[in-house]
């Protein structure tokens, strides 16, 4: 009768069982690591836009304030992305006729709205509310990164629950002074931890709900 | 050898299959696949071109209009979401709504978004253009002008608003030989041709509850559905608040032949068929003073009848009488004598509706016209007499001889199919008009959103038909008004009217009559044989809303059904017969026979075969078609309401009545979860209560409750059982409809649950509304494997979605029974009937998840409105105010029964409730600690009652 197993058998059968005992644990950290990758979170990944809208140049460049386009950012919970009558109150008078701007006048002119691709995007069991961020100290640029650096617009941060929660357990080292919190280029100074905690009790911040799921999951 | 290696590798398939590259590459492939999957798919953001003034995405706005329920308006905000209404709730400032809603208003936004909505003009069943249509009535209108409008009939229901009327003058002027009619099936004949009877001119009667003490209802049901269930609900309960003595507290008697809400929120009730009603209203009058006979009444009814009078003779101009609109027009002359004996607070007021001819007359005057082919040219205008016409009208077959008919209505329903042309109308919350209340107070109707579909409205209609090209509402309804408004700025009384949603001085004032004329009345006989009285339904009404889901669902009062009506029986006729729930029955009167499944309800009254209207539709739409069977058949156009001599015989087929209670008394067990308590031994008895004074003991350190402590307490004594709360919850937290097939399974979604419980069975029940309880030591929280309830800091239990993976072990361990799980994607993917289509999403609440399927969910405590008004004064750098947070439910009910509000707060009302003697916690001695408690019920029962059962 011929021989069943070959002389390799023997380091099949141990690859084998070694790889029973591995194999799970890489896949699960793959699991892992590919749910935290940029792939998946869409950190740092530009979109491409109907129109390249550069807030390195209209927020650096120019000096223009957040709110003059997301406008509705200190009341709703929607920062909003602005109407095209709000590009217009510059674009009437300024690069009347450049042709990236074609399709902002065609908007206006056909009064179709323009489909901005977004760009940050939590998932919708995620009641996420800008105005009371505002409100707290939390500054624009926390979270969103370096905006006045950015000539095209991406996702800075992962947006990721554990990503929230690291400020939600300890706001301390984000708190800004609300004069600040729309300021692109804030960054914590050396007595941040000071004054953040000082922060967290003049703005009222309630540390143990905050951790709450009802917080955001409604 | 050679031709194998050129074969190229790929698909090529062997003789065996994919050989091993193919299969690799396609393991690779489905392996990519796998992996872009993880990745978010592109999510677009889609601005404005031009943001609307007063806009701002992400807060919603309100606006105050009017709903009209059988012609008459209830005030209500609507919550306007980013240019579409999403929830209504009352307006304050409005008389019959008194910042409350009922079920009707609350499920108009549903209907707004009904696909089955008529979208276009159809000329017999074909969709035409409005233009094609304008040309034929315009030739049709000459035609008529012709002959001075010989030919021409309108039909329409109840008709309140001033701008219509003006129209309508308008037009019957210029038509001088056409005729209005109007039949709305629900409507005060009865009342109004009794107070011809006694007063000589027709009056609307209005009690003041509050400065009454006793008062008995003669088969009357204010607390029943209605335009005045707001109103009567909070001043019923207004004279009955505990705190008063039991001198101050209004004792409330009640004879009927069936269960209604009046009956179950009664001390003391009477079941009596309608005929010896007469009789006891006859008794009345006479122990009064009249010079009337009596005629025959049970023992039981004699005795009821003594308590009665007496208690009304012991608090003279404090005591008053009422009969119902089943109660021919004698009684009703007989009642506005005994309350001119009585003294009785009841404000008279002229009648807002055109009260001669009675809609009866009007109607049967319509079909003699139609029958005797004196009519060329009939227009239907929101009406549906083919369905809700009494039987012995043949409307179906009249409708078929007039040559040019149109029917103008919201649904391409039963009359539709009848006339030779529909027309699409617009919804209430998308059109301009103006209404009145019963009371008279008029409020203008603004749209909540631009029309869905190509509808037009009365006004626009009315205009056409006098010749106009073209018209618009908002116009007509300015013209009208601006000829009211003594001079001044017209555009700031404007703009201040739509505010407020209600035109001052506009109500009816008190009307002078002259002292009652006794009416000629001869006591009935006894009644033998089966007596069919019929009801307008709870949810139904009189069928316009049979293709709402929310109210197809919405359980009735006291019998819980839902999906369908019943022929009601006694217990002892059932038992004669040898009937039990569920039998089909044939019911006959004259030709018409009708089956009908039976329910048997004790204390209905012998020898009453009770069911309500507005079922057995067939041409309403997906929803509504085919539910329940048509009693619109049995009716007779002189007596609506009571028919004698309605025949009944088994058929031996059975039919399955959905309910979601189905036990009512526990083993005798109900009074442990619901006592009732009788005021006048309020003080001295000790009512069994169920506090958790510490509860079991317990290992774990005493949660420090010092944020929030949210909490509410439910005065059952104050429900009535109207269900404005069960519909309001599931219009504010996106509950799904899950259809008669999943209530048949015991799966019903409402968060909110109302349980009636009798303690025995005739005496009055109790309605207990159930949210969660949002326990302290909530059962349902360490069963959870995953964590997806959970407490949080304020005292809530969490639901949250996205953690829950179905095991369902938290709803096996709530006592309460209070969670709700999707066993399909009733709101996601696996919607009943037609309710997956888009239109119907525009309804949803964009604050509160659309749950998925396998997922848990149940009452939050409206964790939106509370995180909503946490964030708001969180932007302010304040705490949250006392009755900032008010939930759906709380909002919603006419009687207030519900508060809630923060327990650490010591201004909250919720305190003060939980220190009264009649506070109590549902199951309370198994430790969950709720957060939801309630305050027992009171009856306030005639001592001499009491001294003969003690």
């Amino acid at each position: 009768m011929p021989q069943i197993f070959g002389p390799a058998a023997n380091s099949v059968a141990r690859v084998v069982l070694l790889s029973i005992l591995i194999t799970p644990f890489l896949a699960i950290a793959l699991g892992y690591a590919l749910m935290r990758s940029q792939y998946v979170t869409g950190a740092s990944i530009t979109r491409d836009q109907p129109v390249p809208f550069s807030h390195e140049h209209h927020v650096t460049g120019l000096g223009l304030d957040c709110r003059y386009c997301h406008s509705s950012v200190e009341r709703s919970a929607v920062a909003g992305v602005p109407p095209t009558e709000t590009c217009m109150t510059c674009h009437s008078q300024l690069y009347t006729q450049a042709e990236m701007l074609e399709p902002v006048r065609t908007s206006l002119a056909e009064n179709r709205p323009i489909h901005w691709q977004r760009v940050n995007v939590l998932p919708n069991y995620v009641y996420f509310d800008h105005s009371i961020h505002i409100a707290k100290g939390v500054g624009c640029t926390t979270c969103h990164g370096p905006v006045g650096s950015m000539p095209l617009m991406r996702q800075a941060q992962s947006l990721t629950m554990g990503w929230c929660l690291n400020c939600h357990r300890d706001p301390v080292p984000y708190l800004r002074e609300r004069s600040a919190v729309f300021d692109p280029e804030w960054k914590p100074p050396a007595q941040q931890e000071e004054d953040g905690k000082k922060r967290l009790i003049a703005y009222l911040i309630d540390n143990k709900h905050l951790t709450d799921c009802s917080t955001c999951h409604r | 050898m050679t031709e194998n290696l050129a074969r190229p590798a790929g698909l090529a398939a062997t003789h065996a299959g994919l050989d091993r590259r193919a299969a690799l590459k396609l393991f690779a492939g489905g392996a990519a696949l796998a992996l872009a999957s993880c990745s978010r798919p592109p999510e677009e953001i889609v601005p404005y071109v031009e943001i609307p003034e007063g806009l701002t995405p992400g807060i919603p706005l309100k606006f105050a209009t009017a709903l009209p329920l059988a012609g008459y308006a209830r005030g209500v905000l609507v919550k306007s979401v980013e240019g579409r209404p999403t929830k209504i709730e009352g307006n304050p400032r409005h008389p019959a709504s008194l910042g409350s809603t009922d079920v009707f208003a609350e499920a108009s936004v549903l209907s707004l978004y009904d696909p089955d909505r008529s979208q276009a003009v159809r000329n017999r069943a074909q969709p035409v253009a409005w233009e094609t249509f304008a040309g034929v009535l315009r030739t049709q209108m000459e035609q008529e002008s012709a002959r001075h409008g010989s030919g021409l009939r309108l039909l329409t229901g109840r008709i309140t608003s001033p701008t219509l009327r003006r129209q309508l003058d308008d037009l019957l002027r210029a038509f001088p030989e056409a005729r209005w009619h109007r039949y709305e099936p629900v409507n005060d004949d009865a009342a109004f041709g009794g107070a011809l009877q006694a007063f000589g001119r027709p009056v609307v009667v209005l009690p003041r509850l509050s400065d009454t003490k006793v008062m008995l209802a003669l088969d009357a049901d204010p607390l029943g559905p209605g335009p005045q269930q707001i109103r009567m609900g909070r001043d019923f309960v207004g004279a009955r608040r505990a705190q008063a003595s039991p001198q101050d507290f209004l004792r409330f008697y009640v004879a009927e032949p069936a269960w209604t809400l009046t009956g179950a929120n009664a001390d003391q009730r009477l079941a009596l068929p309608p005929q010896l009603i007469r009789n006891l209203a006859l008794a009345v009058a006479k122990e009064l003073g009249a010079n009337v006979e009596a005629g025959n009444l049970p023992a039981e009814a004699q005795r009821f009848a003594e308590l009665a009078v007496g208690d009304l003779k012991s608090r003279p101009g404090r005591a008053a009488v009422m009969a119902g609109r089943a109660q021919p027009a004698e009684v009703h002359a007989l009642c506005h004598w005994i309350n001119a004996q009585l003294k009785a607070p009841v404000d008279l007021i002229d009648p807002v509706d055109v009260a001669e001819p009675g809609h009866a007359d009007s109607l049967r005057t319509l079909n003699e016209d139609v029958v005797a082919k004196r009519v060329q040219t009939l227009i239907i205008l929101d009406a549906n007499p083919v369905y809700d016409a009494p039987g012995d009208l043949d409307v179906r077959g009249a409708l078929r001889s007039v040559p040019f008919s149109v029917h103008f209505g919201h649904y391409n329903n039963e009359t539709a199919a009848m006339c030779a042309w529909h027309l699409p109308l617009a919804h209430p919350l998308e059109s301009w008009s103006d209404l009145r209340s019963l009371d008279g107070t008029a409020s203008i109707v603004q749209p909540l959103i631009r029309p869905l579909y190509d509808t037009r409205t009365l006004h626009q209609l009315l205009a056409y038909m006098g010749g106009a090209a073209s018209a618009s509402s908002y116009d007509l309804v300015r013209e009208t008004w601006k000829a009211r408004v003594p001079g001044g700025d017209f555009e700031t009384w404007w703009r201040g009217v739509l505010t407020d949603g209600v035109i001052p001085n506009t109500a009816q004032q008190p009307a002078q009559v002259p002292a009652p004329k006794l009416p000629t009345l001869a006591p009935a006989q006894p009644p033998t044989g089966f007596t069919l009285t019929l009801a307008p339904d709870a949810s139904m009404f009189d069928g316009t809303f049979s293709n709402n889901a929310w109210l197809q669902e919405c359980p009735r009062p006291v019998t819980r059904q839902v999906w369908g009506n019943a022929a009601h029986l006694s217990a002892n006729d059932a038992r004669r017969l040898g009937l039990v729930d569920g039998d089909v029955v044939r019911l006959g009167r004259g030709d018409v026979q009708i089956d009908a499944p039976v329910m048997i309800r004790p204390g209905q009254a012998d020898g009453i075969i009770r069911t309500t209207l507005g079922y057995g539709r067939w041409q309403t739409g997906a929803i509504g078609n085919q539910v329940g069977f048509d009693a619109h058949r049995l009716q007779s156009i002189g007596s609506p309401w009571v028919l004698e001599g309605v025949s009944m015989a088994a058929t031996g087929r059975r039919e399955e009545i959905l309910t979601t209670q189905h036990q009512y008394q526990l083993e005798g067990e109900a009074h442990e979860l619901f006592p009732i308590l009788s005021i006048a031994k309020l003080e001295s008895e000790v009512p069994r209560r169920h506090e958790s004074v510490g509860g079991p003991a317990t290992l774990y350190p005493a949660y420090p409750y010092n944020t929030y402590a949210w909490s509410m307490v439910i005065d059952t004594g104050a429900c009535i059982g109207c269900n404005a709360c069960v519909v309001a919850c599931q219009a504010e937290n996106n509950v799904p409809v899950v259809g008669p097939q999943e209530i048949g399974m015991g799966r019903d979604m409402h968060w909110l649950r109302i349980d009636t419980y009798f303690t025995s069975e005739s005496s009055p029940p109790g309605f207990q509304p159930v949210p969660c309880m949002h326990c302290e030591q909530a059962p349902c929280e360490p069963v959870c494997p995953v964590m997806a309830s959970i407490h949080d800091a304020e005292g809530l239990n969490l639901q949250v979605y996205n953690r829950c993976v179905g095991t369902r072990f938290c709803e096996s361990n709530c006592p309460y029974k209070v969670r709700r799980f999707n066993f399909f994607g009733y709101a996601s993917g696996q919607e009943f009937a037609n309710l997956g289509a888009d239109v119907v999403k525009l309804q949803f609440n964009p604050d509160v998840t659309v749950r998925a399927r396998g997922v848990m969910e149940k009452c939050t405590y409206c964790v939106q409105r509370i995180s909503g008004a946490r964030r708001t004064a969180e932007r302010e750098n304040r705490k949250i105010h006392n009755g900032e947070v008010t939930t759906a439910c709380q909002d919603a009910c006419p009687t207030r029964a519900i508060s809630f509000g923060d327990r650490n707060d010591p201004a909250s009302g919720v305190n003060t409730l939980r220190q009264e003697r009649r506070h109590y916690e549902l199951l309370g001695e198994l430790g969950t600690r709720p957060r939801t408690t309630y305050l027992a019920r009171l009856r306030n029962l005639n001592p001499a009652l009491t001294e003969e059962k003690a």
